[in-house]
Order: structure tokens, then sequence, then C-alpha cells
């Protein structure tokens, strides 16, 4: 059609300030897609390291409390009564109480701190996955967690000093990555019983709950609520879907705003093309009369004019796609440390077409003032202007 | 018949801060088919608005203003514009050629609008024949061009979609006597072809080629 004629030819006719308006948007996009790309992966990095399903709840002491209702106690714990409240509460649903400490171990002279976990045996197998040996069964062993294997190349058989105490490692745990529940990689699980005649500690820390219908959720989460927070609030009550959409969510306002930023180097190249097409309309004035004045309608005109600005945004947005795979390569590099396996998942890839269409958008945007402005000049005052 | 323009009672009137121009006062005038009519008057006399007003660029403020017999009062601008495109051919002193476009493309932009395609049945050739342009000169840009073919390209531009009225304003203005003399003698032989040509000029020798000459005087018919 002869109006993009007109738009190809006006660029060629101005190809360096042309050029200039199309770096502006290669820049914008780029950094968009970037954004967005960086964004994603951060998202996917976080919850790929995230190992909870989402089916677990777990109850903490309601931080600033001093549970134990009237037994003077300083520090928050779920007492043998509350754990009783939470099981009624829950009803056929697993319920896993937690001790929690932490202790100096040595394993052959080698010495270091590890985080104790003390729980019912019959409990571990709901709770943990083992990669050798066997399911802790007595008082005297501990399973280890993958972390201290590696630290303290631990087998099943090594002897581990906790304390005064020496335990049997009888079971390796496998790895489990950052849970909200407990982080085992590091720690050695032991006997509820062990822990608490070695720790003279009755109560317990955290309670976990296993749903077993993940609809049920907020259901039992409600209940156990109703159970124990009916006057005060004695404890907390989280699932871990809800933290992990918390997180998520979180992730997801950085990576919004991080592309944000992006957007407001786009909103710079959309001004640009502004100052381009203003520039353009200003300068053909007398052929926009020209043509008014020998049947060139008003919307022709304002059509010529977005047509460059397409175009420009067409371009800039074309080769911004294309240099996005690197710029989202390198901001990868940069800020995952390396790990680009995330680039070419769908969801981070989108965000190459999203900012292309920003970059065209900005640039039809910003073109349509000036092709307005073209449209509605009058063309006898258009045809005299010199 | 009706007359191929008619101008009843046609006033122009500008509104200014310091008061009202009248550019057209009270102007009534027919135009019959075929003929050849010279416009002078002095400089601001109303020449220009008189020809902006048939050509519909602008519209009378009082009266009614017949083309090709539709009342061009109540147009809209789309209308107008179209009115422009397939009734009226313009020719200007100073060529106003589209410098984006070639010669051939300058040709055939007024069909292009109102076909809605290129000009694959070589009308703009033909019509370039016709003005004495060479074929060579085609793929040139205006700027490339003399101005005496400059105006032939004007010319058959103004003639592409087979107009009823060609508007000419002060069309040797800008050429040497010997081009002006083509010029005219072109749309002299435009004229005999049945087009009505409406001329506005400043040159008494020009005007003799028009077989009416329409002196305007303060928006006035003298």
């Amino acid at each position: 059609m002869i109006f993009f004629q007109f738009a190809q030819r006006s660029i060629r006719l101005h190809f360096l300030r042309s050029l200039l308006a199309v770096l502006g948007i290669v820049i914008g996009v780029v950094a968009i897609s970037s954004m967005g790309i960086l964004g994603n992966s951060l998202v996917l990095s976080v919850s790929e390291s995230l190992s909870d399903v989402g089916d677990t709840i777990v109850v903490f002491p309601h931080a600033g409390m001093g549970s134990g209702m009237g037994t003077g106690r300083v520090n928050d714990v779920i007492t043998e009564r509350q754990i009783q409240q939470i099981s009624r509460a829950v009803g056929a649903n697993d319920i896993i109480p937690l001790h929690i400490g932490a202790d100096r171990i040595e394993v052959g002279g080698e010495t270091g701190v590890a985080t104790i976990y003390g729980m019912y045996t019959d409990d571990i197998p709901l709770l943990l996955d083992k990669t050798d040996g066997i399911y802790l069964r007595g008082t005297g062993g501990a399973m280890a967690g993958k972390r201290l294997v590696s630290d303290f190349d631990l087998k099943v058989g090594s002897r581990v000093s906790v304390g005064d105490a020496t335990l049997r490692v009888v079971g390796l745990l496998d790895e489990r990555g950052v849970g909200f529940d407990i982080n085992p990689d590091g720690a050695l699980i032991v006997s509820e019983r062990w822990y608490s005649a070695v720790y003279d500690e009755d109560d317990f820390d955290q309670v976990i709950i296993k749903v077993r219908d993940i609809n049920d959720i907020d259901a039992v989460k409600n209940a156990i609520e109703m159970q124990l927070n009916k006057r005060d609030t004695v404890v907390d009550v989280f699932d871990t879907r809800m933290i992990l959409e918390m997180i998520i969510t979180t992730f997801n306002s950085i990576s919004t705003f991080t592309t944000a930023i992006g957007g407001i180097s786009l909103l710079v190249a959309g001004v640009s093309i502004f100052n381009v097409q203003m520039m353009s309309v200003t300068e053909r004035i007398k052929e926009i009369g020209i043509i008014r004045s020998i049947g060139t309608r008003r919307y022709e005109v304002m059509r010529m004019f977005l047509y460059e600005a397409f175009l420009l945004g067409f371009a800039g947005s074309a080769i911004g796609g294309v240099l996005s795979f690197a710029g989202g390569y390198l901001a990868l590099i940069v800020m995952l440390e390396g790990n680009t396996s995330f680039l070419f998942e769908p969801s981070s890839l989108i965000y190459i077409p999203y900012g292309m269409l920003f970059g065209i958008g900005t640039s039809l945007m910003s073109g349509v003032y000036p092709a307005w402005k073209a449209a509605n000049l009058n063309p006898i005052e258009a045809l005299r202007y010199e | 018949m009706m007359p191929v323009i008619r101008l009843e009672d046609v006033s122009k009137v500008y509104p200014l801060p310091f008061g009202d121009v009248v550019a057209l006062d009270h102007v009534t005038l027919d135009v019959e088919k075929g003929e050849f009519i010279a416009i002078m008057g002095p400089s601001g006399s109303g020449k220009s608005t008189l020809l902006n007003m048939i050509g519909c660029l602008d519209v009378p403020t009082s009266g009614n203003l017949f083309i090709a017999g539709r009342s061009v009062r109540e147009m809209d601008d789309d209308e107008l514009t179209d009115l422009r495109r397939d009734t009226i051919g313009f020719i200007f002193q100073t060529f106003n050629l589209i410098p984006l476009l070639t010669v051939r493309e300058n040709v055939e932009y007024p069909l292009v609008l109102k076909e809605r395609r290129r000009d694959t049945w070589g009308r703009s050739e033909e019509l370039m024949a016709k003005v004495g342009l060479e074929e060579s000169l085609a793929p040139h840009k205006p700027s490339e061009l003399s101005g005496g073919q400059q105006q032939r390209v004007a010319i058959a531009r103004a003639l592409v979609n087979n107009p009823a009225i060609l508007l000419c304003d002060e069309p040797t203005g800008n050429l040497d006597t010997k081009t002006g003399t083509v010029i005219m003698d072109l749309l002299t032989g435009v004229n005999h072809q049945g087009m009505t040509i409406i001329m506005v000029t400043h040159d008494p020798r020009i005007a003799e080629y028009a077989s009416r000459t329409i002196t305007i005087v303060d928006g006035k018919i003298a």
C-alpha cells in the first residue's frame, strides 16, 4: 500500500535519526525482556529449591507467648496437652510433634554443630526418605542428613558423639532442600525418648501435620485455630502452601519491579519516537497539505504516520527480541551465578514476545499524537507552509 | 442542466481578534461545463479564497456552493476530501509534487486513493505521454526534474482521475515564458477536450488563454 511506502521512504530519508529511535526501542525491549527473564528465573530457582508440595501444616508456639499457660516458662513451647488438642482437631490426619535443638557433635575427632530433631520413631517415615540403612527404631540410634553425611563422611554404623552421649547412625537421609517444616540436611534425627531424656525436655517446639487430602488444608487449619486459639493466640498455624505462595508472590513482585525498571527505558524510547515523529510531521507539513488537497482523507494521513511509528517499533522490537536472549543470559550469569538453565523455560522465554509487544505498543502510542496532529492540519494552511 | 460550478451569494468571513475579515462578499457565479475561466485581481482581493472554496478546501460562511451538482455546505471532511479526489484536479504555482514519490507514483497517487489499488492498466503512462513526459523520467524523484517537467507531472496527476474541474493557481508563475507557453498550450488542449478550467493568474497574457475573465476586487466580482 502506498502509505506504507511513504513510511518506509520517510524512514530511509532520515536514516540516522530513525536508527537512533530504533536503538532506544532495542534497549527498552532488551531491558524489559532480560529483567522479565531474570525475575522469572529467580522465581523458578526459588521454587525448585523449596521441597514442600503444600500438604503440610506447621504449628509453632505463638511468638512471645509464655506457653504452658502460667507455668512461668520463658521458652515458647507446645505442651503435651496442646498436642492432644491438636490431635483432636486434625482427626485422621498424621500429626508429628518435634523437639528441635542444636548441639556439638564429634565424629572421629572432627567436631561441628548440628541441628538435632527429636521425633517419635513411627513418624520418621512419614516425613523423611532414606537412601541407606534402616529407619530409626530404638533409642540409641540416629539418622543423618545428607550434608552431615558428606561433611563428616558418615556411613551406616558410624558413631557420632552428641554432647556427652554417643549415637550410632542407622540410616542416611535423602537430600530434602530447604523446607518450611524441617531442614534435615544438616541435622541428626533422634528418637523422642532419647531427646527428652538427654535434654530433659518434655514439651515440643513444633508440630507438623500431614494432611491426606490437600483440599482439607483450610478446614484442618481452622479446626486447630478453633481448638487452641479460642481465647488467646497460643499457637501460630501456617500451611506450607500459604508460605510457598507468599514467597512466590514476593519474588513475583520483585520480578514485576525489575521489569518495570526495564519499562522506564522503554518509556524513554517512546519519548524518542514521539520526538522523531513530531519532527517528521513538522518537516512534512507542506507535503501533508498537498496530499490532503488532492484527496487524501484524514485517517489515511494518520495511517501513514502510524505506519512509520510501527516500522520503527517493529524494527527495534525485532532486534531487541533477538538481543534479549543475550541480555537474559548475561543477567542470569551475573545474578544466578552462572545458572542459565531457566533461560529456555517457556515461562522465561514468554518475556521476549512480551517485551517486543511492549516495544511495538510504545512506538504506536508515541506515534498517535503526531499522527493525529498531521491528520488534523488545515490543508490550506499546510499548503502555504514553507 | 445545472452548471458544473454554482456559487449562490457566497460569503467567506474569517473571524480575527481585531475584527472580522470578509474574504468573499456575496459572490454569485455560474461556470458551465467546458469553460476556461481566468480569475484576476490584486493581491488579497479574494482570488485564492474563491479558488479554495471551489476546490472544496474551504466551505462558505454563508450562501450555497454547488460542485458538479452537489451542495458542499453541509458536507463533512471525508465527503469534501472524496469530492476533491474524484471531481477536482489541482495545479499549483509551486507544482507541489510529493517529494517521497517518483514521477510515475506522483501521477498515479490520486488514482490509488480512488481505486484502492495500484495502476496496472497503464493510465499513468498514458497521461505522462499526453503531457509530453518521457517514459524514462518515470522512476525519477520530482527534485531531479526541471520546473516545466514538474508542472507536466502535476498536470498528469491532476488529470488521472478524469475530474470535471481543473483548478490552476498561477500555473506558469514559476516558469520561464517559453515553458509557460508550452504549459498553457497543454491546458488549452485539455480544455478543448471538454475539461472545465478555473485559473487564477496575475498575468494578462496568460489570462488571454481563457474564454472568460473574472476580476475580483475586495471579495466581490467587479
